[in-house]
């Protein structure tokens, strides 16, 4: 019985004499993936020597961690979010990259440079990347002008967004939404726009209460209290999905959306005769402008591959600019390289043009390199969740968060060290 | 005497031949795929072990941080056992009740039972999407036949305060899991145990009391042992609904979850292997508890002798 | 047997087809969602009866992965997990509850505590006993433990030998018939539904199981339908026609299976009626 399993497993694909073989692990799934496994095709096919095989493990924590952690490591892993890289590189898990790089000639700098921020820990490079996102807010041009806004001056502060917000928000006669202007979302982005901080990295504080973090809760709340969350809530249960033609903005139910360029390939094939602008994230006095996000999943070479070299060299590949270019391209994702972001070949469309000048400003904020990102990540949302239902105020939930991740961040810090 | 003695201890060297012999597999399970694991995870839970680098010891700190510094423990604990005091009981009534029902002398009995049984082999994640859908406040099925009858239907999977009730009604769907268990018990009762009672005049009610009952008891009371288990884990519906959030507002933070959240986003598994071992001793002194019980009401036939 | 009157057929009957439809309805959403247009999922009031039934939903699913080779793997999992559990765990279930030896009880409460430890902090260690035996990336961690007895059926089949009369193992015992004539002659026969329904649970259990082959499983061509199918929940977010195809096409062959084994339940009750 065994031995009918053991057959079963080891089928084919023999690995010609002389060739090592690399272990790539992706997140991603359908389309990405595809695009993925092209691309490994052509590097295969150039590289005699070398053979990638790749995984899809959908994203899974579990998998990934324990991949390192079981000794079964892959070689190369493209399943780390930009969250979690703090803490695996502080854990000395993953190979510094900056030999690697130099021996090829390269360097981080070769990136954006929020991105090239997001790939390092302590200054020193642990990961690449083959593409980037960005956040902003696309409006619907009739309903500013049915509404009497000038469609071709978006707000610029945040007091013309709230007014534009609520120019835009039609209720029934029972109070119910036809359409609202703008919920705001993502209180971690907010706080940078107001011009605030998770986190000073010089000084190794936790700043989860300052006062500009506290302004922009206070903000979304306030949102949540005018409009009624729960009615909020309830309208936008009957959204469809974003890659469907019935997503809420195509539809005109929401005349304000909070996403990135990524909305682009749903706008031109599930709304292809809507008329829509975008503008950056309003500001406060005092607040950034052109704020943006980084994020996303990163590739990394973990300590424990049993070939660095080939996996390298299949990395480096993957991440010049002609395989990210034929990768970003074919799924209509933002290019991460400095170089590409100039090229024409992605800045003939006017919003990817808007987006790119975007993702390569100096306020884009990616992960702040703390290891114990993800789990504060997740207490800004909670932190909001209770915020905007009005359960308890700005100033005492972000307070007690401050103390909270400062407790775990000074112990997560002592037992790396 | 004597002789009887040699015998029953020549009996009792066979029995135990016998009985380590049957339970053999199951030995070897122990010995070589649980009684490690089990003992590493003690030992993870009186250490710091982040999974990438070997464990340091740090005593009970772990279990200190857990009672004295963790909000969101008691937040998953009592939502659990939110769970497993109401939840848990609805479910089982529900099923038993249906059995019940089930066993009755219908034609298209078949039709029913696959009926009832089906959803309850569903794949949970299916199953989960599935209810996320038919309870959506605006567009779901649930709420529309609500709406049909005059009643404006809650928020359910989206309100902090019906989020909980809205996983047991999720539950309870898949009640036929149980129904089958019961079903299949009540199918093993002999009939002539029925005819006797009649016959001293028993009605009905005195027939489930005397004869369903007593009968079907072992059988409860594996039900209640594993409903208790299986819902201190109560872990899958929770992840796929609130994407591994707990949310709205923590309602649906269990405990398990919490303790993936801390094992596989935080890097903490000795953490999270402290609170495993809370939750095995909470689950513990519940089954204990319900077994202590049992003496009282559950009746074995083949331990009549 | 009393004949039942009309009267209580009928309400027997109201009564078991009202709670049905609670049972029912869902399930026919989740089927008829899977065969509408995105705008018909979306449409208020809802539409009940899809007007053009869309099978592309389910070709969708289908071409997303290598479903068949998918399938295949999955059968051969469920297949031999089936054959394990339900030998195995009978085996010890008997040990369990018709012989009486120095600490049974003692280690049937072990067995129980088994099950009240959360998998997920023993993942590591065991991972690692299957990557020292070298099985990792083979069925074997997801098939081989089955064959050791699992807590679970163990505990189950317990309680079902246990209400089976000792009477009937000592009719046997007088005709000079060991442990195995009692097992194989008496309680097999009897725990036919019991069995049935171990083997059942198994063959879901391993159906939908998706963290085994995600930790085990290395190589594509090895995956299972529920790796597959999470990966293609995982693409489709809200577009509830394309997950409920994927959840119907989950759930399809186990409703077959059922049907199948609906026999043996049915044979189980045919034997308790001689019994009786």
């Amino acid at each position: 019985m065994a031995a009918a399993f053991a057959l079963a497993g080891c089928a084919d694909e023999t690995l010609p004499p002389g060739a090592v073989e690399i272990r790539y692990w992706t997140g991603w799934t359908g389309d990405e993936l595809n695009a993925q496994k092209r691309l490994v095709d052509e590097f295969n096919r150039s590289h005699p020597r070398i053979r990638v095989r790749v995984l899809s493990v959908a994203g899974s924590y579990q998998k990934v961690r324990i991949g390192f952690a079981g000794g079964a490591t892959p070689d190369v892993v493209s399943a780390v979010w930009a969250d979690e890289l703090a803490g695996y590189a502080a854990r000395g898990v993953l190979r510094p990259l900056d030999p690697y790089l130099a021996r090829s000639g390269r360097s981080i700098e070769e990136y954006v440079p929020g991105v090239s921020r997001m790939l390092q820990f302590k200054g020193r490079p642990y990961a690449l990347a083959v593409t980037t996102n960005t956040n902003f807010i696309l409006f619907n041009k009739k309903i500013f002008r049915e509404v009497g806004l000038d469609p071709e001056r978006p707000p610029r502060t945040l007091e013309e967004l709230d007014a534009a917000a609520a120019a835009c928000t039609q209720r029934n006669p029972d109070g119910s939404f036809v359409r609202y202007g703008y919920r705001p979302t993502g209180l971690m982005q907010w706080a940078y726009v107001f011009g605030g901080q998770w986190y000073d990295a010089a000084s190794g504080e936790v700043t989860a209460n300052h006062p500009a973090n506290v302004q922009a809760l206070d903000w979304m709340a306030s949102y949540a209290a005018k409009y009624d969350v729960t009615r909020m809530q309830n309208f936008e249960a009957t959204f469809g999905s974003n890659a469907t033609p019935n997503g809420p903005f195509f539809v005109g139910k929401v005349a304000m959306w909070q996403t990135g360029e990524w909305a682009r390939a749903h706008l031109t094939r599930h709304a292809p005769n809507l008329e829509y602008g975008w503008f950056p994230f309003p500001i406060p006095p005092g607040g950034r402008p052109s704020t943006s996000g980084a994020g996303g999943s990163v590739f990394v070479i973990p300590v424990a591959s049993r070939h660095p070299d080939e996996a390298w060299e299949f990395l480096d590949w993957l991440t010049k600019p002609y395989a990210v270019a034929e990768f970003c391209e074919s799924i209509t994702n933002l290019p991460p390289l400095t170089e590409l972001g100039k090229s024409r070949r992605f800045r003939d469309v006017p919003l990817m043009r808007f987006a790119l000048d975007l993702a390569a400003g100096q306020n884009v904020f990616g992960p702040p390199g703390m290891p114990v990102w993800p789990r504060y990540v997740q207490e800004i949302r909670r932190v909001e969740d209770y915020a905007i239902f009005g359960r308890k105020p700005a100033q005492g939930l972000l307070d007690d968060m401050d103390f909270r991740v400062e407790r775990d961040l000074v112990r997560t810090l002592r037992e790396v060290e | 005497m004597k002789l009887s003695d040699t015998m029953r201890s020549k009996q009792g060297r066979r029995d135990l031949r016998n009985g380590l012999l049957f339970a053999s597999p199951w030995l070897i399970h122990l010995a070589v795929l649980i009684a490690y694991p089990i003992l590493s995870s003690f030992y993870y839970s009186l250490c710091n072990y982040d999974t990438l680098r070997p464990p340091r010891f740090i005593g009970l700190e772990n279990y200190r941080i857990l009672f004295t510094e963790d909000p969101l423990f008691y937040a998953s604990l009592w939502n659990t056992f939110y769970m497993v005091v109401i939840g848990l009981p609805v479910g089982l009534f529900l099923s038993l009740g249906i059995a019940l029902l089930m066993n009755q002398k219908l034609s298209g009995m078949a039709f029913y039972r696959t009926l009832y049984y089906l959803p309850s082999i569903c794949p949970v994640v299916a199953t989960s999407i599935l209810w996320l859908w038919l309870l959506n406040p605006e567009m779901g099925l649930v709420n529309t036949m609500l709406g049909q009858i005059g009643v404006q239907g809650p928020g359910w999977l989206v309100a902090p305060e019906w989020a909980k009730p809205a996983l047991i009604l999720m539950g309870l769907w898949g009640a036929g899991g149980g129904m089958v268990i019961y079903l299949a018990a009540l199918q093993d009762v002999p009939q002539q145990l029925y005819e006797a009672a009649s016959l001293d005049g028993a009605g009905k009610i005195a027939q489930f009391r005397h004869v369903t009952l007593p009968m079907l008891s072992p059988v409860i009371l594996f039900n209640l042992i594993m409903g208790l288990i299986g819902t201190f884990q109560y872990f899958t519906q929770a992840y796929v609904i609130s994407r591994g959030s707990g949310g709205p507002q923590d309602s649906t933070l269990f405990y398990a979850l919490h303790l993936f959240n801390v094992a596989f986003l935080d890097f903490r598994m000795g953490y999270a292997c402290a609170m495993a071992w809370v939750l095995f001793l909470i689950t513990l002194a519940a089954s204990l508890a319900v077994f202590r019980s049992s003496a009282r009401w559950v009746y074995y036939a083949g331990e009549s002798r | 047997m009393k004949r039942r009157s009309i009267a209580s057929q009928w309400i027997g009957h109201v009564t078991l087809l009202a709670l049905g439809l609670f049972f029912v309805l869902p399930f026919y959403w989740l089927v008829t969602t899977s065969l509408k247009s995105d705008t018909e999922v979306f449409a208020v009031p809802p539409v009940w009866v899809p007007k053009d039934l869309l099978w592309g939903n389910f070709v969708k699913a289908v071409n997303y992965i290598p479903f068949f080779t998918f399938l295949k793997n999955t059968l051969i999992i469920c297949g031999f997990s089936v054959l394990g559990a339900v030998t195995s765990s009978s085996l010890v279930a008997y040990s369990f509850s018709r012989i009486r030896w120095p600490g049974r009880d003692a280690l049937f409460l072990v067995l129980l505590a088994t099950m009240m430890l959360p998998g997920q902090v023993t993942l590591i260690p065991v991972f690692g006993i299957f990557r020292a035996l070298g099985w990792i990336d083979t069925f074997l961690p997801l098939t081989a433990p089955h064959f050791l007895g699992s807590a679970f059926y163990i505990f189950m089949l317990r309680q079902f030998f246990m209400t089976i009369p000792m009477e009937l193992s000592d009719a046997v015992r007088i005709d000079g018939g060991g442990e195995w004539d009692i097992f194989s002659r008496v309680i097999l026969p009897l725990s036919r539904p019991a069995l049935a329904t171990v083997g059942l649970f198994t063959f879901i259990g391993s159906w939908n199981d998706f963290g085994g082959p995600l930790l085990y499983l290395n190589d594509e061509r090895k995956a299972t339908l529920s790796l597959g199918l999470q990966q293609f929940v995982s693409q489709h977010g809200a577009e509830w026609s394309l997950l409920m195809a994927a959840s119907t096409l989950m759930t399809i062959p186990i409703i077959i299976l059922f049907f199948f084994a609906q026999r043996t339940f049915i044979q189980g009750i045919a034997v308790s009626g001689i019994k009786g």
